[in-house]
């Protein structure tokens, strides 16, 4: 119980709620790594523990796989997420805190949306008695029963940073700082990817020690029947996807695909988005168990 | 709801336990009520409560039968038992105190709730006689894992939480963080003494008159075993305290057998390292050798839900390939400064790796503060790497090290098209029955039938 946590099943990957609503597969990939980066800084100026925004996303990335951007936002669903794992890591975080650090990356975001520069952006607080606070508030709340509910409760998260040092040790490597730093980093950008939620930790810890001693030029024995990863009980074919996801993240992007997830935080605006985009693509088969 | 609320069981901090009576079985279980605040969300204790209980499946653990969550409240279906062990010593007690094969029967099943609570990587944290519950069989059940405020929330106002610190671990006492299963061996001591005596052992009024009652019957740690202690966990602070020599038990027990006083004296040691474990316990000659009468036997039926876990492939293909220059939009930087606190970090982490059983609360991966507001931290930068071989490059992976053996590195090679299921577990499938598999969605299978 401690060291295996549920995956997304096949049918959830090949066929997740937000794709049969009709949204392309790169947009969601998006959404949901937009979604973790807001997270991500929402922690850094909560100054939260790093614990918590990790299990943070990977709550969020196992949301998407029972629940449609068309019904959550991915600016809820992640405040939510980061409010409940919390709350799991005891670290619990004030509501109004988050709310406001959400509103100001949001604010911030949009700033820079419109092509301004960001020195010249301001925040404008919002009012504790406006519509605003009491309206974020509400999704916040609805966002973390949501999660609890539709995850039935499936809150365990187990960070692969301790199994990292292990397997490092066990291959010897840990005297080699750029190794440990580098797959280290590649741990942490997965976090953007959903591979927490496909794959069990050994996998995926396999694959950055995989990216980080190929950048590094570092031979570990590969041939069978002595190949390194079988130490750990890692599948290759699992571990060279793993590393595939994560090294997706680099790859170039255009102006216009950075900003259109921006404009796409809110279910309205994906909604809207829908409309004028996609032809409709599927039924709309996951409303029945809509709640809003 | 689909169950009809009969009378008021009893009432905790965060809940209210009614009777109920399920409208299709009739059969009757016990309904915890909890409301949802509009400041707080989720009461963080019922969330662990139930992520934990819905896995821990054991006969001397109350089971969690199902989860009606509605906008309001929450309400958990737990299994109905008469009493909980404290009015179970009121009403059946000499002046509290059981019979010693009561006090061996519940003590065993006690302890076999705890050691499968320990298996499973779950601390109870919250164990005193209010918690355990009694049914007519005779069973005695952990109850109440509401135990997220064991922790990180200061501990005062309410006057059962000062119940609460009488089965409280000395070294959490002494401000302890890095607690473990030690803890939970603890609380079972103190009960069962409780049981013995049918009267709590240590009653202290607040934390520091709790050690002292403690420290005067099992005697003042040395200064050596206090330093131990410091070292092992250096959030403790060590004042000064009156030298007390330890009492023998059998004083303070008289009515206990040699037996029964030799467990209780390994279960509450004052340092955590040297207490017994729950599993350990269950082997004492206590429970093993023929004394009078047959140590009690319950069966077992542990049923652990995990089944092995084949993972499987995420969506689609490899990634296309990263121009030379493309990297992270999202901060990446390897500035030297950055790296540095990287390795501090690192070297932090693995230093209290090294010493057992961590809290993460001290874990510190590594975030370079130098990333503030860029993204996620540091991907390492990807050094101009040499592309050798189209198929390696088209897949963006980076290059197998000189002399490295260059199996499975082809296009197709080691890749599947399409994504495999996966054995075990999955999201948003009903558990109930189903040995070896959970799944999201449903924490019950059954998942808000009520409503
Ligand atoms: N399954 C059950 N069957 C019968 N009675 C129960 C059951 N569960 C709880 N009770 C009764 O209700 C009381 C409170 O329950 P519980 O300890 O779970 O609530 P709580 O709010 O977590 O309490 P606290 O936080 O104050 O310890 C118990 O002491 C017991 O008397
Ligand atoms: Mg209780």
């Amino acid at each position: 119980m401690a060291t295996l946590y549920p995956l997304a099943s096949l049918a959830q990957i090949e066929n997740t709620p937000s794709k049969q609503d009709g949204i392309p597969d790169d947009l969601e990939e998006d959404l949901r790594a937009y979604g973790c980066k807001l997270i991500h800084q929402a922690g850094i100026l909560l100054k939260q523990k790093q614990v918590a925004v990790a299990a943070a996303q990977v709550l969020f990335q196992r949301f998407w796989f029972v629940t449609s951007m068309k019904q959550f936002g991915v600016g809820d669903i992640g405040m939510g997420a980061l409010y409940l794992a919390s709350k799991l890591e005891e670290c619990p975080i004030r509501m109004r805190d988050l709310i406001n650090v959400y509103d100001l990356l949001l604010q911030r975001a949009s700033h820079a949306l419109v092509g301004k520069s960001v020195d010249m952006f301001q925040y404008h607080p919002m009012s504790y008695f406006g519509n605003t606070f009491y309206d974020m508030k509400d999704a916040l709340v609805v966002a973390e029963m949501q999660i609890l509910k539709r995850l039935g409760f499936n809150v365990h998260v187990v960070l692969p940073y301790g199994t990292l040092i292990n397997y490092l040790r066990v291959l010897e490597l840990t005297n080699r700082e750029d190794v440990c730093t580098k797959a280290w980093g590649y741990l942490n950008d997965a976090h953007q990817t959903p591979v927490y939620a496909l794959y069990q930790v050994p996998t995926i810890v396999c694959a950055a020690i995989l990216l980080a001693t190929r950048q590094l030029q570092i031979p570990l024995p590969s041939e069978p029947p002595a190949c390194w990863w079988e130490l750990f009980d890692a599948d290759w074919e699992d571990v060279w996807s793993v590393g595939g996801s994560i090294m997706r993240l680099y790859r170039k992007r255009t102006e216009e695909e950075k900003n259109r997830v921006v404009g796409l935080v809110n279910k309205k605006d994906v909604r809207s988005w829908l409309e004028e985009n996609a032809p409709q693509a599927g039924s709309d088969s996951t409303s029945a168990m809509s709640v809003t | 709801m689909n169950y009809i609320q009969l009378e008021k069981l009893g009432e905790g901090t965060y809940a209210t336990v009614y009777k109920g009576r399920s409208r299709t079985t009739n059969e009757i279980v016990a309904l915890k009520e909890i409301h949802l605040d509009a400041e707080e969300g989720t009461p963080s204790t019922a969330i662990r409560e139930i992520s934990l209980m819905k896995e821990l499946k054991h006969v001397n653990i109350v089971r969690l039968h199902d989860v009606i969550h509605t906008e309001t409240k929450l309400v958990l279906i737990f299994e109905y038992c008469e009493q909980d062990l404290k009015k179970y010593m009121d009403q059946h007690g000499e002046r509290g105190a059981l019979d010693m094969n009561t006090v061996r029967s519940f003590m065993f099943q006690l302890l076999k709730g705890t050691a499968f609570c320990h298996e499973n990587q779950v601390l109870h944290r919250d164990l005193k006689p209010q918690n355990l519950l009694i049914n007519r069989k005779g069973e005695l059940k952990l109850g109440d894992f509401g135990l997220a405020r064991a922790f990180g929330v200061p501990v005062n106002t309410f006057s059962n939480e000062v119940v609460t610190l009488w089965y409280r671990a000395p070294d959490v006492l002494l401000g302890s963080r890095t607690y473990s299963t030690s803890i939970d061996v603890w609380s079972c001591g103190c009960i069962f003494a409780e049981m013995i005596s049918g009267s709590p052992l240590f009653r202290g009024r607040d934390n520091q008159d709790q050690l002292l009652h403690i420290m005067r019957i099992i005697g003042t740690p040395s200064d050596a075993q206090f330093q131990k202690l410091a070292k092992e966990a250096p959030e403790i602070q060590i004042k000064q305290f009156p030298r007390y020599a330890k009492m023998p038990f059998q004083q303070v027990l008289p009515k206990a057998s040699p037996q029964a006083l030799d467990l209780l004296e390994r279960l509450l040691k004052f340092d955590p390292a040297e207490r017994l474990s729950a599993a350990e316990a269950l082997q004492h000659p206590y429970f093993t050798s023929t004394g009078p009468g047959p140590a009690p036997s319950f069966g077992m039926n542990s049923m652990n839900s995990m089944g092995s876990i084949n993972a499987m492939n995420p969506v689609g293909a490899m990634p296309p390939p990263p121009p030379p220059s493309s990297f992270p939009a999202y901060g990446h930087s390897s500035s030297s400064a950055q790296a540095q606190a990287q390795a501090q970090a690192q070297a932090q982490y693995q230093q209290q790796h090294s010493q057992h059983q961590q809290h993460p609360q001290h874990q510190s991966w590594g975030h370079p503060a130098a990333n503030v507001g860029v993204g996620l931290g540091a991907p390492p930068q990807q050094a101009q790497q040499p592309q050798q071989g189209v198929n390696r490059a088209a897949y963006g992976m980076p290059p197998p090290g000189p002399g490295m053996p260059q199996g499975g590195m082809g296009v197709g090679q080691g890749m599947r098209a399409v994504p495999q299921q996966g054995q075990g577990m999955v999201y948003g499938q009903p558990v109930q029955g189903q040995g070896g598999q959970m799944g999201y969605g449903h924490p019950m299978g059954g998942y808000g039938h009520g409503q």
